[in-house]
C-alpha cells in the first residue's frame, strides 16, 4: 500500500507514518503542504492520502478540493488529521471530499482504527 | 482600534471565565494522549512574571477573541516531549525539538479552541513559530488580560500562556 502523508509537521508526519506502519503500509511519501502534494499526486499513483487542514502555501481544504479533480484522484480515500474539531469544520471537510476525519490529539489506536476503515470503504 | 468581535467586551472577565477553566484540560488532554504524561497543573498566575525557557512554541488566534497561546519548555523537557512523540530516546532528539514543540503548541491551541467553540467562542489559529535559544524574551503589545499557567511533567516545568489582546 503507497500512503501520500501532507503535513508540515514533520514531526506528525512521522507518528502518522509510524502508525501507517502498523496497519501493514509499506510505502509512505511526505509532503508539506497541499501544493507539495498535489506534486506528489501528479508524478505517482496513491491507494490513501492522509492530510492535515492548517497548513502554509496550500491549506488540507484547498488540497483535497485540487485533488478530486485529478482523474487519477477522484477515487482515492482521504482521511484529514487536524485540530478544527467543530461541526462546521467537519462537515466543510466532508463537503470537500474528505472521506473520514481525526480530531488531534489521537491516541495510537483511534488513528489505526480510523485508517483501517478509511481503506475498507 | 478594536476590532468589532472584540470592542465592548471585558476580556479580563472573558480570561476567568471562558478561558482559564478550559486550559489545563485542553493541556492535559494533549499530553496525556500525544505524549503519554500526566501533568500536575500549578495556579494560574496573573502577574508579570515570565517563565525561564529555552523552547517557546506560538500561535495566534483570532475570531470572537484575539491573541496568542505560547507553551514554554526548557530545552530537556522539550526533548522528552519530542523523544516521546516520535518514539525516540530523548537524547537522540535535538534536531526533533523545534517542530515537536510547534505541533505540541498546535494541539493545546487546536484543543482549547474546540472546547471554547462549546462555549460559543469561534476562534481561527494560524501555524505555530518556535523559538529556540537562550536570553530572549517575547514582548506583546495591546495585551489587555494574561495568565501564565505552570504544569510539572514529571521533574520539569513547562508553561502556557495566554494572552488576551485588545486588538
Amino acid at each position: 500500500m503507497r500512503v501520500l502523508v501532507v503535513d508540515d509537521s514533520s514531526t506528525m508526519r512521522k507518528i502518522i507514518a509510524n502508525a501507517l506502519k502498523k496497519v501493514g503500509c509499506d510505502e509512505v511519501i511526505e509532503a508539506g503542504n497541499g501544493q507539495e502534494g498535489l506534486q506528489q499526486l501528479t508524478s505517482s499513483a496513491v491507494d490513501l492520502v492522509v492530510t492535515d487542514w492548517n497548513m502554509p502555501v496550500m491549506n488540507g481544504l484547498e488540497f483535497v478540493r485540487e485533488l478530486r479533480g485529478l482523474a487519477s484522484c477522484a477515487s482515492v480515500p482521504v482521511l484529514m488529521v487536524t485540530t478544527n474539531a467543530e461541526t462546521a469544520d467537519v462537515s466543510g471537510a466532508k463537503d470537500a471530499g474528505v472521506n473520514d476525519y481525526v480530531v488531534k490529539p489521537f491516541t495510537p489506536d483511534t488513528l489505526k482504527d480510523k485508517i483501517s476503515a478509511v481503506m475498507k470503504k | 482600534m478594536m476590532t468589532p468581535e472584540t470592542a465592548g467586551r471585558d476580556l479580563t472577565v472573558a480570561m476567568e471565565t471562558i478561558i482559564i477553566p478550559r486550559l489545563a484540560e485542553a493541556t492535559n488532554e494533549v499530553f496525556e494522549t500525544m505524549v503519554l504524561k500526566t501533568l500536575a497543573a500549578g495556579e494560574p498566575m496573573r502577574d508579570k512574571r515570565q517563565p525561564t525557557a529555552n523552547v517557546v512554541g506560538a500561535i495566534r488566534f483570532l475570531g470572537s477573541l484575539s491573541g496568542t497561546v505560547s507553551f514554554y519548555s526548557s530545552d530537556a523537557a522539550a526533548r522528552e516531549i519530542a523523544g516521546a512523540l516520535l518514539g525516540i530516546a530523548p537524547e537522540d532528539a535535538n534536531n526533533e525539538v523545534p517542530d515537536a514543540v510547534g505541533e505540541i503548541t498546535n494541539m493545546i491551541a487546536g484543543a482549547l479552541r474546540g472546547k471554547l467553540a462549546q462555549a460559543g467562542e469561534h476562534l481561527m489559529i494560524t501555524p505555530p513559530s518556535v523559538t529556540r535559544g537562550s536570553d530572549f524574551m517575547a514582548q506583546h503589545f495591546n495585551v489587555a488580560a494574561r495568565v501564565l499557567y505552570p504544569f510539572k511533567m514529571d521533574d520539569h516545568e513547562v508553561f502556557v500562556e495566554i494572552i488576551l489582546q485588545s486588538t
